[in-house]
């Protein structure tokens, strides 16, 4: 509730806004509002800060992108409640998620036609050099964000099953490698999106998504490293062999090298982050409207926020992603069973590396790739994607509980906030 | 199965911790390199796409104003006035910074000023309009005055700097030629560098504020400093005699110091001065020696008259240096005479007459008047007070009558204005090579009460050998422009 409260008063900390903006601002705060009494009702026993840290960042978003521009900001209300209508619904249909580990290879394979959907012809699109769109009448939607959650579930559902194979040193390699065919799958989906739909930063969050819940599954740390291996070799060999992730990593080694051309999103990026500085210059008093920034509402929104908040805003971010991946985690460590444990952490994983990818790559820790910043950029996939998986960490948050009551009523120890 | 999740929980803090490390290096360490980089047009926006408070002449004509613009910065400076006042409101560039008032008074018309902020803000809302906190600089000079300064110098190259004695504030200061500002302050960098470097490769160098950027030799108007440190010194009275000679000869040399035209001169130090003996005051700089460069720094030589302009501010004025007397006696004489290593800005000389006129004390120089906030209230008035003592008020004194005289029956008498008595000295520079000398005026006006003081500079103006030409072509000048003042005052 505290924190329920602190949210509130960042959204209103925004500046002089028209009238229909705070109409907005009322509706973004009542669905939060809605998000938190639902999860009451619904999960009550549910760690309480997922919400809050979620809209927190949604929150920061939204603002930012109202700032940007006022049509955006509208359509991404309407997002947001939908978003939040998709998480009631989730938290309401899905009662329990071993529900959905019933349904692993269904949603597997759900998950694998959505990430290969853009490939298709008629319905795929292009959008600034990468094929993650489709387009279905007038709706424009990357299915990209669905299979996330699609394909998490189909990882934890299998390596769930299999783990005590995967896991047991003595057992012949044959059998093993059998066994890891679905992941080495995988793999070579993840692979299919790097060559085909130009799309770096997908390619890399299925990857580390995969080999993470296989890390966690089995706590052998060769799979992990193994999977490491293997990413960066076939890296080198994308790097070697398509010019479009040469040119990623030639300008993350050295964006001042084509500073007007290549490089101008990242170089600009550094200096907005620059003039910002620490305290920023003041919400809607950056450069933005004049010098333009690729992909500023989705890619890029987090260097306006770097600007026009400083180092202040952009820490507040990173915490509150980290605040949010430490909730996550928790749940997963406090789940009683497998699936929940891997379900979980694989979803939190998601989230975060998908945060550090972005917020990385904008800020030259690592190449830039074009992937959302959870909740915080624009966008109507990610946003009910990520509404959905803190839907699912809610659920299996208020599940953990229920269960450690159930078994051990003395120990009985409720996920208590960070 | 805690174990790795943990693993991975913590593998995922450390990436979260190093964004907020690379965060902290770019927004923190790195900040100041980053937002100052050359290619970063960040910093140059913020500065050029608010609108600039107005500078404007204290007769409320419109110096530098921003008006709107269609390109990235919003607003784009313009200088109606344009060559008018080009050296003193200086331009804003996006190539070469600021100059003039735009430089000195950058806080004040970009609204930086905490106090013109705090004064302007009447509702919150206004927090976030930028035009609401920038500041308008008054000059102290009028558009008028101005205008009369400059169709008294004609095309003739040269200075003339009006002030108030009392005060110092400026009333005029012009130098031809000069400059309109308004193409400096484009937007386009390669036609800015195009205009500067046309505007450089003039030799007439009209970039140049020669009121108080350049040092030229004062000639005979020197000779008011000569006779201050004289009188102070007590090396002599205004009645000590002097001989009466074509020429006296110089120590430690077989050169000779001659009066102009090879005229007999001499008598008291009075009528030397109105006569605008050489020999007197050769002799004067030769008995004061090693004392007179201390007399003469009191005025402000080996120092810079402060004004509040810059880039370029105002030059240094140069004279014999300190107790180089027993190597050098020569330089004393010539020094005696406003000639040799002595060379000052007309601003200086100005200064020098306002020192007479205000009674020893000399002002501190100054262009900007007041700073009003965005609705028109004065935020600050200014009042800078005296910027040193010249000369003691019984020197000024002395020297006041002198200057009378030189201005009834000496060789100022062209500078007489029917119905007010004028005080001033000429004089005829001598420079080196076969250039014609500058021609100088200096002096203020009415002498009981004087309201302005002026300095009139006409390079390569004089004709040779004949002391009269400071005051056949500078005096006229200094009388008309004075006239004119007093005639219809400016404020």
């Amino acid at each position: 509730m505290a924190i329920s409260g602190y949210v509130l008063v960042a959204l209103s900390d925004a500046p002089d806004l028209p009238p229909d903006l705070w109409v907005l601002l009322a509706a973004m705060i009542g669905l939060f509002v809605v998000a938190h009494f639902a999860v009451r009702r619904l999960a009550p026993r549910a760690t309480p800060v997922l919400v809050p840290l979620a809209a927190f960042l949604n929150g920061i978003g939204f603002v930012m992108i109202s700032r940007l521009d006022r049509d955006l900001a509208r359509t991404q209300a309407i997002w947001t409640a939908l978003g939040i209508i998709a998480f009631v619904a989730t938290l309401f249909a899905v009662r329990r998620v071993r529900d959905l580990e019933r349904y692993r290879y269904t949603f597997g394979l759900l998950g694998l036609l959505a990430l290969l959907m853009p490939l298709a012809p008629v319905i795929g699109r292009t959008v600034n050099g990468a094929r993650i769109w489709v387009k279905i009448g007038p709706a424009q939607v990357q299915p990209g964000e669905a299979a996330k959650v699609l394909l998490v579930i189909f990882f934890a559902g299998y390596l769930a099953e299999k783990r005590e194979l995967l896991g047991a040193g003595s057992m012949k390699s044959g059998w093993v490698f059998r066994h890891l065919m679905p992941l080495v799958a995988a793999w070579a989906v993840s692979m299919l999106v790097l060559i085909f739909q130009k799309d770096l930063g997908t390619s890399l969050l299925v990857f580390v998504m995969f080999a993470s819940i296989v890390y966690m599954a089995t706590n052998r740390i060769r799979y992990l490293l193994g999977g490491i291996i293997v990413f960066l070799a076939s890296a080198a060999i994308a790097y070697r062999m398509f010019d479009h992730v040469r040119a990623r990593v030639d300008i993350w080694l050295d964006p001042f090298a084509d500073a007007q051309d290549r490089g101008y999103q990242l170089v600009q990026a550094l200096f907005a982050f620059g003039s910002g500085g620490f305290t920023g210059t003041g919400l809607g008093l950056g450069s933005v409207d004049k010098i333009k920034i690729p992909a500023v509402e989705t890619d890029s929104l987090f260097v306006v926020i770097g600007e026009e908040l400083g180092l202040l805003g952009t820490a507040a971010i990173v915490i509150a992603v980290l605040m949010l991946a430490g909730a996550g985690f928790r749940v997963a460590t406090t789940s009683r069973r497998v699936f929940n444990k891997l379900f979980a952490g694989g979803l939190t994983t998601v989230v975060a590396i998908q945060a550090f990818v972005i917020i990385g790559g904008i800020t030259r820790v690592i190449p830039l790739t074009g992937v959302t910043l959870p909740f915080v950029s624009y966008g109507g996939s990610s946003l009910l994607a990520n509404w959905i998986i803190v839907a699912l960490l809610i659920r299996m948050s208020d599940e953990a509980a229920n269960d450690a009551e159930a078994s051990i009523d003395e120990l009985a120890e409720p996920a208590v906030p960070v | 199965m805690n174990t790795p999740i943990r693993r991975v929980g913590y593998v995922v803090a450390g990436l979260m911790v190093l964004l907020i490390a690379q965060l902290t290096y770019l927004q923190v360490i790195e900040a100041d390199s980053l937002a100052n980089d050359p290619r970063n047009v960040r910093a140059l926006i913020r500065d050029f796409s608010r609108a600039r408070g107005d500078i404007v002449t204290a007769d409320g004509e419109v110096v530098a104003r921003s008006i709107p613009s269609d390109d990235i910065f919003e607003w784009q400076r313009e200088y109606p006035l344009g060559a008018l006042f080009g050296h003193v409101s200086g331009f804003q560039s996006i190539v070469y910074g600021n100059s003039g008032i735009e430089r000195e008074y950058n806080r004040e018309l970009s609204g930086r000023d905490p106090v013109v902020r705090i004064q302007s803000i009447t509702d919150l809302s206004e927090v976030f309009v930028d035009e609401a906190q920038t500041g308008t600089v008054v000059l102290t000079m009028t558009a008028q005055a101005q205008q009369l300064v400059r169709d008294a110098l004609g095309d003739r190259r040269g200075s003339i700097v009006v002030m108030e004695p009392k005060t110092g504030a400026i009333v005029a200061m012009y130098s031809n030629p000069s400059y309109d500002p308004t193409p400096l302050a484009g937007h386009n960098t390669q036609t800015v560098q195009d205009a500067y470097t046309l505007l450089n490769l003039d030799p007439a160098k009209p970039m140049l504020p020669r009121a108080y950027a350049e040092i030229y030799p004062p000639g005979s108007t020197f000779k008011i400093v000569t006779t201050a440190s004289a009188l102070d010194t007590g090396t002599a009275t205004p009645d000590t005699g002097f001989p009466v000679v074509r020429e006296i000869d110089l120590p430690q040399t077989s050169n000779t110091l001659s009066n102009f035209g090879g005229a007999n001169c001499g008598g008291s130090l009075f009528e030397s001065f109105v006569r605008s003996c050489n020999t007197t005051f050769g002799l004067l700089g030769l008995e004061m020696g090693n004392a007179f460069v201390p007399a003469m720094d009191r005025f402000g030589i080996h120092d810079r008259v402060p004004i509040d302009l810059s880039n370029p501010g105002p030059s240094r004025s140069l004279g014999p240096a300190p107790d180089s007397f027993a190597e050098n006696q020569p330089e004393f004489a010539y020094a005696g005479i406003g000639q040799g290593l002595v060379a000052t800005t007309p601003l200086q000389m100005a200064m020098v007459a306002a020192s007479v006129a205000n009674g020893g004390l000399a002002p501190t120089a100054h262009v900007a008047g007041q700073i009003l906030d965005a609705r028109g209230a004065v935020v600050r008035t200014m009042n800078p007070g005296p910027w040193r003592r010249a000369m003691s008020p019984e020197a000024a004194a002395a020297i006041n009558e002198m200057m009378v005289a030189v201005v009834e029956r000496g060789t100022g008498r062209n500078a007489q204005i029917p119905g007010v008595t004028v005080a001033g000295k000429t004089g005829t520079a001598q420079v080196d090579g076969d250039r014609s000398p500058h021609a100088w005026f200096v002096g203020y006006a009415p002498a009981e009460n004087p309201q302005f003081a002026i300095a009139v500079l006409i390079e390569n103006g004089g004709e040779g050998g004949d002391e009269a030409t400071g005051g056949r072509v500078a005096a006229p000048i200094a009388a008309n422009v004075l006239g004119q003042l007093l005639a219809t005052p400016p404020r």
